[in-house]
């Protein structure tokens, strides 16, 4: 048998080959070149000059103005009230689609489905119409009805970049708890209720501790998505919101400083990975607290 | 105590109606204001018009750039597709110890921010230029649809690969012994009970694929060729400066595109076959 098996074995590699190579090639090697590129000596004249430096990560955290560091902060901090809105937004809507036994069901859950398959600029674009400053649908509307002089400023901030951000990733929150509330037994539910529990109690000791593996999982997915964002706070932000992403394409593209470009993404991105350890380590210990 | 119930119960179904829209209206908006006949949408609409579409359709970037992405995408399906239905097979059939290390790596395109990746792309299409010049041949990645192309693969990638596995995963392993039993050789076994029984799988893989290639941002915007554009990035350009409704027009075509996608996978494997 095992002789019937070997040459089975050895061809196999033939399947994995082109895509383990295509991911060493093309994923690995990139990466690893990128962390060689934030500690290249920056150049006027060309994208970088020979030698190697730490001066680009010192240039990011020891800016006299704090500057990098206060937009790292905005950035964060845009990334924890966009996950809170969502996880508000989203819990309510999951345990609906989760529990939904009605016929519409699979439309629903289309409805959830479809601002994730539409492209990104096509979505803020649906937002620029509806939040524009001076012939916005809504502006326009409530001028229209003699409630308002000039306009609100509901774009080219953080209100609209807020709302963009909020609408694009909410799916991603709401998916995973889907996912978590539909493998929990509606009859714990109805146990808690028999004995006397309102629904709302009901819920809150029940399915909510239950849930909160997807709650983690949806949380963490808007917070990364909403930190590394690009086109979203562009368009709705404009020039009056800039966050680490925006800053790292303008040196990239605009500035040619790549090193520098390079130290930044990276911090951007190890400030990210802590904040989701952090909220880990937090939110295991809730799990525990629950079952425990 | 039943009416405050009957209440809050009403609050909460008002709640998820109200997100419901929330996800829905600014679709729908587009849809609307590429028909309407004036320069703003305006509450209520005034006049229906194709005169958007009809800009849309002369005008010579968006229709290259939608061509562009319609082949950009074609070709990037065709390579995740045969890439990702082979490394599924080997990772659920074959691999050994490093099973779950094989997932994590053919996964980190989905897990590493894309923008990031799309950073690295730069960089790295850059140096091996340099290495290649170096040695007197250029390769030519850099602001290449090639280059483009394999950024588009890696990042669709995985979702062919989730979406293959979890078919190999529900699959009874005794048909294909009894074919093996009654006679068939292995790559008989394959091509006449294996292949077919994760089709929907790699359908609904491919499809998915064509869908995220068509409406990706970030790693068209850095990896473009000079003067060649993808949809979205056309898009974005103009939308930065420009408000009129060609826009809505082409972002139309572009949700319509995704519809029709969306209307073959339910065809032909069903919705609820979509997996992230």
């Amino acid at each position: 048998m095992s002789t019937a098996t070997r040459p089975a074995r050895a061809g196999a590699w033939l399947l994995a080959a082109p895509a383990l190579g295509l991911l060493t090639a093309f994923l690995v090697l990139p990466y690893l070149n990128m962390v060689v590129m934030s500690f290249r000596t920056p150049s006027t004249s060309n994208v970088f000059a020979p030698g190697f430096t730490i001066a680009n990560y010192v240039d990011v955290l020891g800016d006299e103005d704090l500057y990098y560091l206060k937009i790292l902060w905005e950035t964060l901090s845009l990334g924890f009230v966009t996950t809170l809105i969502c996880l508000v937004l989203g819990f309510p809507l999951a345990y609906h689609l989760a529990r939904s036994r009605s016929r519409w069901s699979a439309l629903l859950y289309a409805f959830v489905l479809s601002p994730l398959l539409v492209g990104v600029v096509v979505r803020c674009y649906g937002w620029i119409i509806i939040l524009a400053n001076n012939e916005g649908l809504i502006n326009s509307s409530l001028r229209q009805l003699g409630w308002i002089e000039t306009y609100i400023p509901l774009m080219y901030n953080w209100v609209g970049v807020t709302i963009g951000l909020v609408h694009i990733f909410l799916p991603f929150m709401i998916l995973p708890i889907t996912a978590a509330i539909q493998s929990i037994d509606p009859r714990l539910e109805e146990a808690a209720r028999s004995l006397g529990a309102s629904r709302l109690t009901a819920i809150r000791r029940t399915v909510l501790p239950l849930a909160v593996p997807g709650i983690q999982a949806g949380s963490i997915l808007v917070f990364v998505l909403t930190i590394s964002s690009y086109v979203i706070p562009v368009l709705l932000g404009g020039f009056n919101v800039v966050l680490m992403p925006t800053l790292v394409v303008q040196q990239l593209l605009d500035a040619m400083l790549w090193p520098f470009g390079a130290a930044l993404a990276f911090v951007l991105a190890i400030a990210g990975t802590v904040v989701v350890w952090l909220y880990l380590v937090l939110t295991n210990r809730l799990i525990r607290g629950v079952t425990g | 105590m039943r009416v405050r119930s009957r209440l809050g119960h009403a609050a909460y179904g008002g709640f998820v109606v109200l997100v419901y829209a929330f996800l829905l209206t600014p679709l729908v908006i587009v849809v609307v204001a590429s028909f309407n006949s004036g320069n703003y949408l305006t509450f209520p609409p005034e006049g229906f018009s194709i005169r958007w579409y009809a800009k849309f359709f002369d005008s010579d970037a968006f229709m290259g750039s939608l061509f562009y992405s319609l082949q950009l995408a074609a070709l990037c399906t065709l390579f995740a597709t045969v890439l990702g239905t082979g490394i599924a097979l080997y990772t659920v059939r074959f691999a050994g110890r490093l099973r779950e290390q094989i997932r994590l790596l053919v996964l980190l395109p989905l897990l590493l921010p894309e923008i990031l990746t799309a950073i690295a792309l730069l960089f790295f299409y850059y140096n091996i230029e340099d290495v290649f010049d170096w040695a007197g041949t250029s390769v030519g990645f850099r602001n290449s649809f090639w280059g483009l192309l394999i950024g588009h693969v890696l990042v669709t990638l995985p979702f062919v690969f989730l979406s293959i596995s979890a078919a190999l995963h529900n699959f009874d392993r005794s048909l294909e012994e009894a074919a093996r039993s009654l006679g068939a050789d292995r790559y008989v076994t394959f091509r006449r009970i294996t292949l077919p029984i994760i089709k929907p799988g790699i359908i609904s893989g491919a499809l998915l694929a064509f869908i995220i290639s068509f409406d990706l941002f970030n790693i068209s915007l850095l990896l473009k060729g000079i003067g060649t554009a993808t949809l979205p990035i056309q898009l974005f350009d103009y939308v930065r400066w420009d408000f009129d409704p060609t826009a809505a027009a082409v972002s139309t075509v572009s949700i319509l595109v995704t519809v029709a996608v969306l209307v073959i996978v339910q065809r032909l494997v069903g919705l609820q076959s979509l997996r992230f």
